[in-house]
């Protein structure tokens, strides 16, 4: 529809494809271009010399920020290295200037290195010296609910702001000045205030995740981070248009832009004619989003939805002078509504605009598929006229009574397909709310009889070289009722015992199942890794449970709603101990008889247990297995009946001669003792008690030889 | 073919070896692996009443005790407090039950209560009051003082320290391979926790107004051993005590000696500042504020403390309120700005200009250092602008103060609203606050570009050039006649002592009475004398007003009504004094000046007729 397409031309590939964080673009020292894609290497390229340079950062995501900038403090010139040097340029931990975990953004302004980082609940702002790298200040603000849609990592828009009425410092190199975005006077006093306009101050814009935009002033020294505004949905981009050609260029706007398409303008506003007062207009407008990235020129928003790059011209009047506010900002709304497509997809990533030398506009873009894309707008677009031009009266009526009564079969045959769902969804909540009192009923009675429950066994396999611990959960399910499509079986495997992880809490696995459909009288079988041999800290309790999630009721379409919040049924089934025992390995058969069967470890442990309670009147007086621990340590569990009197004489004088089985348990590992012993421990602790018998243990911990 | 005490064995090697590589430093403590080895034991040992016992054998209790402790100070050094308690309590009553006590109530003071009694004077004895230690230590750490008084810890250690310490210290013991170490040596452990709640307990009753009580505890507690830090603080508390029972001298006295203590001490600083301000000693407090200040300046030293102490910096067990209100420092920007106020208000004004230009290139630099959030915030920027260029007139140069003045005037004068209303502030209150405080600001700014015409005004008259002077005082009295009185009630100077009407009453009266001297200055005495008389009329008291006023009168032959405006002036006295007043809003002293004397002269001239 457009006269004139735009012309995208492929500089270079990149070849990655799906990393979890957004990608970012930045120009650096005019003519080389920066990217970062979220993996630990940073690509470096000329646009001169159209060639690439790949920088390999040996490191952690967190600490990648920091790298980039103290390779272009350090290094000075990577245009150099991209010229003559390898193709490929390591950064070794010597390049570390310091480490800070949680790091979202970065920026240099001036002789201060700043770091926006999320702690716990808080958004923090670290100030370092760029010389020598030392924290000047730290400033925090309270995070807020995050409406992260996406799931992907992005980098919060951090942006520098100065007066145009202040001159940079002449330290400051001219790359870093350009950083900087240049704004108006009267309207940097209005948002920041007179402190920071006296003093020349240089102010931080950060757009937050939570939709706040704040500011920070970097002087006079103790100014606090306030917030300027929230779009109330994560921030993509802040940037300053309206630049007028009269002296030195200043911007008289300031535009952000959030996720969702919330457009907001910033702007100083004359109240009109005496009296009124003056004040800075926040002008908000929607565009169709989500917004992926964003620029801006003098004139116009540039951003990308990930299925098209949309323009959209800001208002370039300067703000009324006279007249009502009001209808100021009708007109900006209506300008607002009406982006008009480029037609160019899957652009991940922007850098700011520029202008050729015959007056088109050049935009540099990253696509989805690790293409650095140059994309060359038509000129002039804007005195062409908008694309949709009016028709005549007559036609219009035509098409639009058309138009109408296509709406009107749509409505009903949308309508017709509501009902039809919400009757199959009543249905199927019908049967999620049987089963829910179904398995809540019985919680009160007892947990043996539940008509749904699961069942489980440990076993050893060996997968990709390496043993592990695999637990295999069975959910039967003998109930009357079908377990449909949306139930997931939960298993959470935490360790009983066992050093608490960071924050205090145990760590523990989550696993979820979700299955399609489950008849009456058919079973389910879920395997689940438990732990790798000799990681394990046992004894691990799994904790199942059946989840219902409401969302999936309602199906996809409204699952994905924005700001939905999908309730969940849960509902517990019961809990299951893998305790040392069940980890054992063992190699050779309990009293000789049964032949060594690996994968059956229980049945022989089984054995060797009731060996022992039965094994009082047959006289058998010892039994022995031989194992190995998760960890491979040889361990040798040893059963003896022994008739002992003067053993614990105190409690069982009066009574009849105890019997007594001494459970020796060895091993050069001291933590396959202790846990060994936890084990039959528990197990023997019951029948024990009852038979009044007496159980003695030694614990011997041998060193290996 | 094994030794029944090998596993035993085992855990004190392996605890030892943990503390010894981290007293080397080769190893980052971490409470992980204490709590991995307590867990280990308490599955080696399962709680009675175990099927057929081993009967808890004494050392391995200690044992897993000391593991606890080790466990619990990690956890305490990580400010993990409600971790750290659950374990103490439960690893306690544990020991406790196999020993065949219990149940115990929840509630920690009754808790350890009974617990210390079931412990009686056992062998378990040590470890348990160990463990109560580090109960004590979480609930300084919490601020929980009641608690601590409660169950008398102070002097329930204290006879401890004499007693049963000693003892142990002496005693021969068993080779060291059979014992566990502590991470913290406990008796360390146990002398910081004093200290700390002398000094908590202290600041408490301070702030509650129980100074004598408050007096008596810190000065036992300053002959305690602990670091110089914690001494230094029971001084500076005594010097408060002190101070609110209104003996300045003898507070002045404990300050000295906390800095003695300790010459880090900058709160002992700033505490004597304050009391020789009371005492209206200038010189002693600009001297002390210039300490203040240097020492503020001075990048922090690091003391080195003695092993095991950092591992519980006395931070962490002071956390609260009411000592960090006392221990608050205002920040080097600050006491910057109350020296060169201060330099500038007491004649020393050479060097309060130099203060203040330090100050505003503070100000103006990127360098952050300190700063903090505590105390009162510096005066807005213009404010500062505004006092720095009078300091600078006063030092006679008024190129500089004209430069400071533009400074203001271009950066606020865009943002002036063409219309104030200034409100009475009862009247302001039953309105909506972000209105009211719009308004206010917009005033604010008008009063500051205000006082930097009247400062530019002055310059000029400084410089005997009149015909910018009379502009120069124009501009800003045709800004101030911009504000509007929502409510124009009787002009009662005392009850709008301070607030922006009377500022903008005191701008008025100045730049009409400069105005009029300079009109006299070209020898236009009509106008000369209409603002002068508009200038007593705006703001009653203006010395310079009204002697000039007396001076027009007299040239105009009108000298009963010359002599009677000048007794008038000097009989004013006024409601409050010069010095409330902001430094810009005095009296200009660089103008052209009437002799007293020769006015008196005059009037003796006249009068014997």
């Amino acid at each position: 529809v457009m006269e004139g397409r735009c012309a995208v031309e492929t500089w270079a590939e990149f070849g990655f494809s799906g990393t979890p964080c957004a990608p970012w673009l930045q120009v650096a020292f005019g003519t080389d271009v920066l990217l970062f894609a979220g993996t630990d290497e940073v690509f470096v390229f000329s646009s001169h010399e159209r060639k690439l340079t790949v920088t390999s950062i040996v490191s952690s995501y967190e600490c990648v920020f920091s790298y980039v900038t103290i390779h272009l403090c350090r290094a000075g010139s990577p245009p150099a290295d991209a010229h003559r040097g390898p193709a490929e340029l390591k950064l070794t931990s010597e390049f570390l200037a310091f480490a800070e975990e949680g790091v979202l953004s970065l920026l240099l302004v001036g002789s201060v290195l700043l770091t926006l980082s999320q702690r716990r609940s808080s958004w923090t702002l670290t100030l370092y010296g760029s010389s020598d790298y030392e924290v000047l200040r730290s400033v925090s603000l309270a995070s807020g609910v995050v409406h992260n849609e996406t799931g992907t990592r992005r980098r919060p828009p951090l942006t520098c702001v100065r007066s145009s009425a202040a001159t940079p410092p002449p330290s400051a190199s001219s790359s870093v000045s350009d950083g900087c975005l240049c704004l108006e006077p009267i309207l940097f006093k209005r948002l920041f205030g007179i402190d920071a306009a006296l003093a020349k101050s240089p102010v931080v814009l950060c757009g937050l995740p939570d939709g706040r935009l704040c500011f920070l002033p970097l002087r006079p020294p103790g100014s606090r981070l306030a917030v300027l505004h929230s779009l109330e949905q994560p921030v993509v981009f802040v940037g300053a248009s309206g630049v007028t050609d009269n002296g030195r260029g200043h911007a008289r706007c300031l535009v952000a832009v959030g996720e969702q398409g919330k457009v907001v303008l910033i702007q100083a506003e004359k109240g009109g004619a005496e009296g009124g007062a003056d004040r800075t207009g926040f002008t908000e407008g929607c565009v169709p989003g989500p917004v992926a990235c964003g620029c801006v020129d003098e004139k116009r928003l540039y951003y990308s939805t990930g299925s098209d790059l949309l323009v959209l011209d800001l208002p370039e009047e300067s703000p009324e002078r006279d007249g009502p506010s009001v209808e100021k900002s009708r007109v900006t709304h209506a300008a607002l509504q009406s982006p008009s497509s480029l037609n160019v997809c899957r652009v991940l990533a922007l850098a700011p605009p520029t202008r050729s030398t015959a007056g088109e506009v050049e935009l540099l873009g990253l696509s989805a598929r690790g293409q650095l894309q140059r994309i060359t707008l038509p000129v002039d677009r804007g005195d062409a006229g908008w694309p949709n031009a009016p028709s005549t009266p007559g036609g219009r009526g035509v098409r639009d009574l058309l138009s109408a009564i296509g709406d009107v079969c749509e409505r009903a045959a949308a309508l017709k397909a509501a009902v039809k769902s919400k009757n199959q969804i009543l249905r199927r909540l019908n049967q999620v709310l049987n089963i829910c009192f179904l398995l809540t009923a019985d919680t009160n009675t007892g947990e043996r009889d539940k008509p749904i429950g699961c069942r489980a066994t440990a076993s050893w396999s060996r997968l990709l070289e390496e043993d592990s611990l695999t637990l295999t959960c069975v959910l039967d399910n003998s109930s009357p009722y079908v377990l449909e499509r949306g139930w997931t079986l939960s298993v959470a495997a935490s360790p009983l015992s066992g050093p608490p992880a960071a924050g205090g809490q145990s760590p523990s696995a989550h696993f979820s199942f979700p299955f399609h459909g489950l008849h009456p009288g058919e079973t389910l079988e879920v395997s689940l890794p438990l732990a790798a041999a000799g990681q394990s800290s046992l004894p691990v309790t799994a904790s199942c449970s059946l989840s219902f999630s409401l969302a999936g009721l309602l199906g996809e379409e409204a699952a994905a709603l924005p700001g939905l919040q999908p309730g969940c049924v849960s509902l517990p089934l019961n809990t299951l101990t893998v305790d040392w025992l069940h980890a054992l390995r063992v190699t050779s058969p309990a009293h000789g008889k049964t032949p060594p069967q690996s994968g059956n470890t229980s049945d022989a442990i089984q054995a060797f247990l009731r060996s022992r309670r039965m094994g009082c009147d047959v006289g058998l007086s010892l039994s022995v297995v031989h194992g190995r621990d998760p960890s491979g340590h040889p361990v040798k569990l040893t059963a003896k009946e022994v008739k002992d009197r003067t053993l614990n004489p105190r409690r069982f004088e009066e009574e009849t001669t105890p019997t007594a089985v001494e459970v020796q348990v060895e091993s050069s590992s001291v933590a396959a003792v202790c846990g060994l012993h936890h084990a039959v421990l528990t197990r023997i602790q019951v029948p024990e008690v009852t038979e009044s018998g007496a159980l003695s243990f030694s614990m011997v911990s041998r060193e290996a030889r | 073919m094994h030794q029944p005490l090998s596993l035993f064995h085992k855990w004190i090697q392996e605890n030892n070896e943990l503390v010894n590589k981290w007293k080397v430093g080769s190893q980052q403590l971490s409470v992980d692996h204490y709590l991995h080895m307590y867990f280990i034991s308490l599955l080696s040992f399962p709680q009675c009443p175990c099927p057929a016992g081993i009967a808890p054998i004494a050392d391995h209790t200690q044992l897993e005790l000391t593991v606890v402790y080790n466990a619990g100070v990690c956890l305490i050094a990580q400010s993990q407090f409600l971790e750290a308690e659950s374990l103490l309590t439960k690893a306690t009553e544990r020991i406790l039950q196999m020993t065949g006590d219990g149940p115990f109530a929840s509630d920690p003071p009754v808790f350890w209560k009974t617990a210390l009694k079931s412990v009686g004077n056992t062998a378990l004895n040590r470890c348990v009051m160990h463990l109560l230690c580090l109960q004590w230590a979480i609930w300084l750490a919490t601020c929980k003082l009641q608690t601590i008084q409660e169950l008398q810890l102070l002097s329930v250690f204290e006879t401890l320290s004499s007693g049963v310490w000693d003892e142990e210290g002496s005693a021969p013991r068993t080779k060291s391979s059979d014992i566990a170490l502590p991470v913290m040596d406990q008796r360390r452990l146990i002398e910081l926790l004093q200290i700390c709640t002398f000094i908590a307990q202290g600041a408490e009753r301070l702030s509650e107004g129980r100074s004598s009580e408050a007096l008596s505890g810190l000065q036992s507690a300053s002959s305690l051993p602990a670091p110089r830090t914690l001494i230094s603080y029971t001084h500076l508390l005594s010097g408060s005590c002190l101070a609110h029972m209104s003996r300045p001298q003898m507070a002045l006295q404990c300050y000295r000696m906390a800095l003695e203590t300790d010459s880090q001490c900058v709160c002992a600083l700033y505490q004597s500042m304050l009391i020789y301000r009371q005492l209206g000693n200038t010189q002693a407090e600009i001297q002390a504020l210039r300490l203040l200040h240097s020492t503020l300046m001075l990048p922090a030293a690091k003391e080195p403390s003695p092993a095991g102490v950092h591992l519980l910096p006395s931070s962490l067990l002071l956390q609260s309120q009411s000592l960090s209100s006392l221990l608050s420092v205002p920040s080097a920007l600050s006491v910057l700005h109350s020296l060169a106020l201060k330099c500038v208000l007491h004649e020393r004004v050479a060097e309060g200009v130099e203060y203040y230009l330090d100050l505003l290139a503070a100000l103006h630099s990127e360098d952050q250092h300190g700063v903090h959030a505590a105390g009162p915030p510096l005066p807005k920027l213009p404010e500062l602008y505004l006092q720095a260029g009078a300091a600078l007139l006063m030092a006679r140069r008024p190129a500089d103060c004209m430069a400071l003045c533009d400074e203001v005037i271009t950066t606020t004068l865009e943002l002036l609203p063409g219309k104030v209303v200034l409100k009475e502030p009862e009247e302001c209150e039953a309105e909506t606050r972000a209105l009211c405080e719009e308004v206010e600001d917009g005033v604010g700014m008008l009063l500051w570009v205000g006082a930097a015409y009247l400062l530019q005004g002055h310059c000029h008259t400084h410089l005997r050039d009149w015909k910018q002077a009379v502009t120069t005082y124009t501009r800003c009295f045709n800004l101030l006649v911009k504000v509007r009185f929502k409510k124009r009630g009787d002009a009662d100077m005392m009850s709008m002592q301070g607030t922006d009407l009377c500022i903008l009453q005191r701008l008025k009266g100045l730049s009409l009475a400069g105005r009029g001297i300079s009109f006299t200055q070209t020898d236009q005495l009509r106008e000369a004398l209409r603002d002068l008389q508009l200038s007593i009329q705006a703001f009653p008291g203006g010395t310079g007003a009204g002697l000039w006023c007396g001076e027009v009168l007299w040239r105009l032959g009108r000298k009963q009504e010359a002599v009677a405006c000048w007794e008038r002036t000097w009989s004013f006295t006024p409601h409050f004094s010069e010095l409330s007043l902001a430094v810009y809003l005095q009296e200009p002293q660089s103008g052209p000046l009437l002799d007293s004397t020769e006015l008196r002269r005059r009037i003796e001239e006249l009068s014997p007729i």
